[in-house]
C-alpha cells in the first residue's frame, strides 16, 4: 500500500493591515490615533494665529475671518470632536498607569480621572483669564 | 424589557424549540489541506451548555478527528481558547445562550501559527514567557530559621492582580500589535514581569527590565487595551505594561542622574 507523504507544516500566522476594521475597540482606538492628527493640524493654526498677533489687529480681523469660512469651521468642529474623545479616552486610561496609593489603600480610579478633569478646567480658566484680560 | 432582550429572548427560545444551533468549526490538517476551512455542524442546544461542551459532543459522536485543547472545564488551566465570533474566549467559559441565534463560528486563537484544527503552536509564547524569568530571584535566600518572607497586605496587592495569569493567550489573540509584530514580547508576559518585578520578595528587577524595557518589549505596545478587556480572570496587562512604561522612563533619568546605582 502506498503511504501519503505529509508535511505536518503549521499553518502560518495571519497577519493583516485592515484588523482595525474587524471590531468596534480596534476602530475606537485608530479613531484616537487618528485624532492626533487634527489636534497637530489646529496646533498649526493656533501658531498661525500668534504670527497674525504678531502682525497687527489688521492681519488677526483678516485672519478671524478667514476662520469663518465654511471649510475652517467643519474642520475645527471635527478637530474639537478628536479633541474630545481624545481626552476622554485618555483620562479613562489614568488609573491603570498611575495606580496611586493613600497608604494601605489605592485611591479609587474615580478620584483620579475626576483630578485631571479639575486640571484640565483649571489651566483652561487660567488660559481663558490671559486670553481676555 | 429593552427591544435588544426580546430579541436575544426570542432567539433563545427559537433555538430551544429547534433543538439544535449550528457550529461553524474551524478545520485544518497539516499536509492535506492548504488552508484552514469552516465545516458546519448542528448539535444539540442547552441553555447550560458552553461551547466546549459542544466541540466535545461533536469529538465524542459527530466527528472524532476534530481536535482542540482543553483541560480543567473551569477556567484555570487556561488551555481551551479560542476564538468565538472573532472574539478570543476561554470556550470552558463562554455560553451558547450568548452567541444565539448562530451560527457560532470558532476557530484558533488569532496571531498564532495553526498545528491542526483549533490547536495552535505556542511555542513563540513559551520562549518569550522564559525570557522574563517568571520566578521569584534572590540574590541571597534568607536562611530558613528567619522564618518566612513577610508581606503586608498593600506589598501583596501590589501585584496579586498580574498574579492571577492562567498563560491562556487571549490577550496575544486580541493583541494587533504582537498581530503585526511578531518580536512584541507580548501582554501576559511583560504583564508576569510586572508581577515578579513588584513583589516585595523579589530582586530580579534588573534582569528582567534588560528584555521588558526594549524596543520589543513595553515599548512596543500602543495601549490598544484589548488584551486587558478579553482577559478571562480580570488581569489587567495593558495598565501592567504602561506602568512598566512610566518604571523605564524613571529608570532612564535616574541611570543619568546616578550613574554607577542601581536602576
Amino acid at each position: 500500500m502506498a503511504t501519503r507523504t505529509r508535511t505536518p507544516t503549521p499553518y502560518p500566522r495571519h497577519r493583516s493591515r485592515k484588523w482595525f476594521l474587524t471590531r468596534w475597540p480596534y476602530q475606537l482606538f485608530m479613531l484616537r490615533e487618528l485624532s492626533s492628527v487634527f489636534l497637530a493640524a489646529y496646533m498649526v493654526l493656533l501658531l498661525v494665529l500668534v504670527t497674525q498677533v504678531h502682525n497687527g489687529q489688521h492681519a488677526v480681523r483678516n485672519f478671524e475671518n478667514t476662520l469663518k469660512s465654511p471649510g475652517l469651521l467643519i474642520f475645527t468642529s471635527v478637530a474639537l470632536i478628536f479633541a474630545l474623545l481624545h481626552t476622554i479616552t485618555w483620562f479613562q486610561a489614568v488609573p491603570k498607569a498611575l495606580p496611586l496609593r493613600r497608604g494601605e489603600n489605592k485611591v479609587p480610579p474615580g478620584l483620579l480621572i475626576g483630578a485631571h478633569y479639575v486640571a484640565m478646567l483649571a489651566l483652561s480658566a487660567i488660559i481663558l483669564i490671559i486670553v481676555l484680560v | 424589557m429593552t427591544a435588544t432582550a426580546i430579541t436575544r429572548a426570542a432567539a433563545i427560545t427559537r433555538a430551544a424549540l429547534a433543538g439544535t444551533v449550528t457550529l461553524e468549526v474551524a478545520r485544518y490538517l497539516p499536509g492535506e489541506d492548504e488552508r484552514p476551512y469552516f465545516q458546519s455542524y448542528d448539535v444539540p442546544y442547552h441553555a447550560d451548555w458552553v461551547v466546549l461542551d459542544a466541540l466535545n459532543y461533536l469529538k465524542d459522536e459527530v466527528d472524532s478527528t476534530l481536535s482542540y485543547r482543553w483541560s480543567c472545564r473551569m477556567g484555570v488551566c487556561g488551555s481551551c481558547g479560542a476564538m468565538v465570533n472573532d472574539v478570543p474566549v476561554l470556550t470552558c467559559a463562554a455560553f451558547l445562550r450568548d452567541y444565539l441565534p448562530g451560527p457560532i463560528r470558532i476557530e484558533p486563537l488569532a496571531n498564532f501559527p495553526v498545528e491542526r484544527d483549533l490547536v495552535i503552536v505556542l511555542d513563540d509564547f513559551m520562549e518569550k514567557l522564559s525570557t522574563i524569568k517568571p520566578w521569584i530571584i534572590r540574590e541571597t535566600e534568607q536562611p530558613l530559621d528567619q522564618g518566612e518572607y513577610l508581606q503586608t497586605p498593600a506589598q501583596l496587592d501590589d501585584f496579586k492582580q498580574f498574579s492571577m495569569c492562567i498563560n491562556c493567550m487571549l490577550c496575544y489573540a486580541a493583541c494587533p500589535v504582537y498581530q503585526n509584530d511578531e518580536e512584541f514580547l507580548g501582554p501576559a508576559v511583560l504583564a508576569l514581569a510586572q508581577r515578579y518585578n513588584h513583589d516585595s520578595r523579589d530582586e530580579g528587577n534588573t534582569e528582567r527590565n534588560d528584555v521588558a524595557w526594549l524596543d520589543d518589549g513595553v515599548w512596543d505596545c500602543t495601549f490598544v487595551g484589548e488584551c486587558s478587556a478579553v482577559c478571562p480572570k480580570g488581569v489587567d496587562p495593558a495598565g501592567a505594561i504602561q506602568q512598566a512604561k512610566l518604571e523605564s522612563t524613571l529608570g532612564w533619568y535616574r541611570s543619568f542622574l546616578t550613574p554607577f546605582g542601581r536602576r
